[in-house]
């Protein structure tokens, strides 16, 4: 089997859990013996890949990240056009003996509907998050919603990060949910280091994933545990209003932001925190949940993140909760017990989440249209 | 001659509110906040109408029509009856009735149905049986011959105990740890005492209180004549099936035909002429013994494990029984009557099994009978209180 699969961005090139996903499940199916060319824009970092059966193909060259808005102030003019711009090349520039096509997200949706058309084959479509996730829900952007709700219904298959998004996708863009599978991700365990007094917030400073919550119940833990450290990592429009919220709550000495991180940083602020916190308003899955968890951190998820439907051993808390989140995070730090046996049943339990299992599933998918 | 020896379990904790690290300290004086008395009202009102009043109402027409030959026993912690005074006195009424009939025995157990019996002084536990054995008597005018400890805990040291409170016999599980090649189906003795010792069927009695309504079990579906022969053909003096009383309308719902399965199950046993019905009492009276248990390690009824790992199987549960079990001296030692009852709702296992991580199979049973999202929760919540309760005493 041979598979086109356009995407946007593939590690080292990095803005989100798409480059993650992508990386995880292409490695994984060329191991089970399927042929990929990964398609994705050409950046200034080389992209490459050890396995012969999976090739990185780069195409020209663009500057719209995923996860921008239309909104952004550099952006705004030609954000529209390069978008155009990618897609018109990719459309152009794949070609060959495909079995089927498989598109993720909005980015690279007319592609993926136009070369259905062009080389006549069917479409997959992997959502990792919709524009009421990313809005937060909070004004989606109908652009964006028009281009996804058409490509979910031109996809043979869609498959979704979570039962979460496959409600969103049925409820809001009215697809019909049997073309919709469900495939939670996965991880590669980063294993776990010696632990200091650190609560974690990692992800991109945004409203969807929610980094004002974190810090009112940072403050609330420092009015019970003054000696805790709390962590902003990552960057995002939400930046200097997060500054000054931190000075706001007086908290700015215990809050250290520290913009965006490699690589490797990320790795190590996993495995040395205490507790990791993604409280997103609106999360499809969320694997930095299972990147924590891997790096032996206790972790708390918002409910209704896709990961909290998939994953047992992590704590669960309505996002605008700050007095519950508080409660939990004081009592990981306070209830040794409960750290350790989290942790353990925790690193145990990401066991089974594996990006061979992801490859599995979705090659059911595969041959459910080819 | 096999007799069947038919034992319910009637039990209900009191449920523990939301408590957070916050509350710890906020109120000085008053218990009453670790209670979630809406909750536990709730659930008790609707387990009586599914299951307690029903099945009482069913098994004394059984007892009547069989005119006595169907005989039963009934294990009834002392927070369920406190339930029952608070919301459905009439409860007792019917179990007081059943008692009448003369085929009904009582046995005794914890008042609070704690894990009492496995801490290192014992002077706690014996504490907990007196009140219970007040309250049987208060409520009955009788004295149990037959002790149950909670969830069929049982090992040497306990069984010693239990005689040397004045009991003739103790229930515990038929489990392969302790029988190895031996049947469940004949009296055992304690091998450090004279105690008679009941054994749990746990086949036969796991056939109608897990297996009843599951439709990939080969004895899918199980009537009361297909059971009843299931029971002629097994060999032994005595089959003891023992299980929750919720069962019968909760566990098992009505729509699976368990009171219809139960309605002809005395007829069907009756039909063969060599299966009688006994009492708990009436078992350790008529048969003798057949060899001894020894029993270093406790065992249980519960999970597949069938040991105590249900409640004390991970850090954060032996962390909650240990706080609770070492307050335990500076508790009594207030004489605060509030505080003492306080802390002992507190030991009741239940808040223990809420806490229990256990894989997969046993995790599902466990999250049926939980009010938390995960033991996590369960665990934070309990701590919580724990060390307020703790706060208290300084």
């Amino acid at each position: 089997m041979k598979i086109a699969m356009i995407g946007w961005e593939y590690p080292p090139f990095k803005a989100g859990g798409l480059a993650t996903h992508c990386y995880g499940l292409t490695r994984s199916l060329a191991d089970k013996n399927i042929n990929i060319d990964f398609y994705m824009p050409k950046t200034k970092q080389k992209v490459s890949s050890d396995k012969k059966n999976l090739i990185i193909k780069e195409i020209g060259e663009t500057e719209v990240f995923p996860y921008d808005r239309p909104e952004d102030k550099e952006l705004e003019g030609h954000f529209f056009e390069s978008v155009y711009r990618y897609n018109d090349l990719i459309v152009e520039k794949v070609e060959g003996n495909y079995d089927l096509i498989h598109c993720h997200d909005w980015l690279t949706m007319k592609a993926g509907i136009r070369l259905k058309d062009k080389l006549g084959i069917p479409l997959i479509l992997s959502v990792h998050s919709t524009e009421y996730d990313r809005s937060g829900w909070i004004y989606p952007n109908q652009w964006f919603i028009d281009i996804e709700k058409e490509g979910m219904e031109k996809a043979d298959k869609i498959i979704a990060v979570s039962h979460f998004t496959k409600r969103v996708i049925v409820e809001k863009y009215g697809i019909n949910p049997n073309k919709i599978s469900v495939v939670h991700n996965a991880v590669y365990p980063l294993g776990k280091d010696k632990k200091k007094n650190i609560v974690l917030f990692l992800g991109r400073l945004t409203i969807q994933k929610g980094p004002e919550f974190f810090l009112r119940a940072a403050r609330k833990v420092l009015d019970y545990l003054e000696d805790t450290q709390f962590v902003v990592a990552g960057t995002g429009e939400m930046l200097p209003a997060l500054i000054d919220k931190a000075v706001d709550l007086g908290i700015s000495n215990k809050v250290i932001f520290t913009g965006l991180l490699t690589e490797d940083e990320v790795k190590h602020i996993y495995r040395i925190s205490s507790v990791y916190i993604m409280p997103s308003v609106s999360e499809p899955f969320g694997i930095t949940a299972l990147e924590a968890i891997s790096a032996g951190t206790p972790t708390i998820v918002s409910k209704t993140a896709g990961v909290a439907e998939a994953f047992n051993n992590c704590l669960k808390v309505d996002f605008w909760d700050i007095d519950e989140m508080a409660n939990k995070i004081i009592s990981l730090i306070k209830y040794d017990p409960l750290h350790k046996t989290i942790t353990k049943e925790g690193m145990q339990e990401i066991n089974l989440f594996t990006w061979k299992r992801v490859a599995e599933k979705t090659i059911d998918v595969y041959r459910g249209v080819s | 001659m096999t007799s069947i020896c038919l034992y319910f379990e009637v039990h209900q904790p009191f449920r523990l509110n939301r408590f957070s690290v916050f509350n710890i300290g906020e109120n000085n004086k008053s218990y009453s906040n670790y209670f979630n008395k809406k909750l536990n009202q709730e659930i008790f009102e609707k387990v009586a109408r599914k299951c307690y009043i029903p099945t009482n109402q069913l098994l004394l027409d059984l007892i009547n029509k069989n005119e006595g030959k169907f005989r039963i026993s009934f294990s009834i912690t002392g927070t369920f009856f406190e339930y029952c005074e608070q919301h459905i006195p009439s409860v007792i009424d019917s179990f007081k009735e059943l008692f009448k009939t003369g085929a009904v025995d009582l046995i005794e157990e914890t008042y609070f149905h704690s894990l009492s019996s496995l801490y290192d002084d014992l002077d706690e536990f014996e504490d907990q049986v007196k009140m219970h054995r007040q309250l049987i008597r208060n409520l009955f005018n009788y004295s149990p011959k037959v002790f149950r400890n909670t969830e069929a805990i049982y090992d040497n040291r306990i069984a010693k105990k239990v005689e040397e409170m004045g009991y003739k016999g103790i229930i515990t599980e038929g489990t392969e740890k302790i029988l190895h090649w031996r049947s469940p189906n004949y009296i055992y003795k304690a091998i450090n005492s004279n105690l008679k010792v009941l054994l749990r069927n746990y086949n036969l009695s796991d056939d109608v209180g897990f297996r009843f309504s599951s439709q990939n079990w080969n004895g899918f579906p199980l009537t009361a004549d297909k059971y009843a022969n299931w029971m002629a053909k097994t060999d032994g003096n005595l089959i003891n099936l023992f299980m929750d009383y919720e069962t019968f309308g909760e566990h098992q719902w009505t729509e699976t035909g368990i009171f219809n399965f139960l309605e002809h199950l005395p007829g069907e046993i009756l039909k063969h002429n060599h299966l009688d019905f006994v009492t708990v009492s009436e078992a350790i009276d008529r048969y003798d013994i057949m060899g001894e248990i020894d029993v270093p390690w406790a065992i249980s009824w519960a999970d597949e494990d069938r040991n105590v790992s249900t409640w004390l199987g991970n850090d954060m549960q032996i962390a909650c029984f240990n706080e609770l079990k070492n307050i335990g001296k500076k508790i009594k030692n207030t004489g605060n009557q509030d505080l003492i009852n306080t802390w002992r709702k507190l030991q009741t296992s239940d808040h223990l099994y809420y806490v229990s991580t256990k894989g997969f199979k046993d995790g599902a049973v466990h999250s049926y009978f939980s009010h938390y999202d995960s033991p996590y929760e369960g665990f934070i919540n309990y701590m919580n209180i724990l060390q307020d309760l703790k706060q208290k005493i300084i």
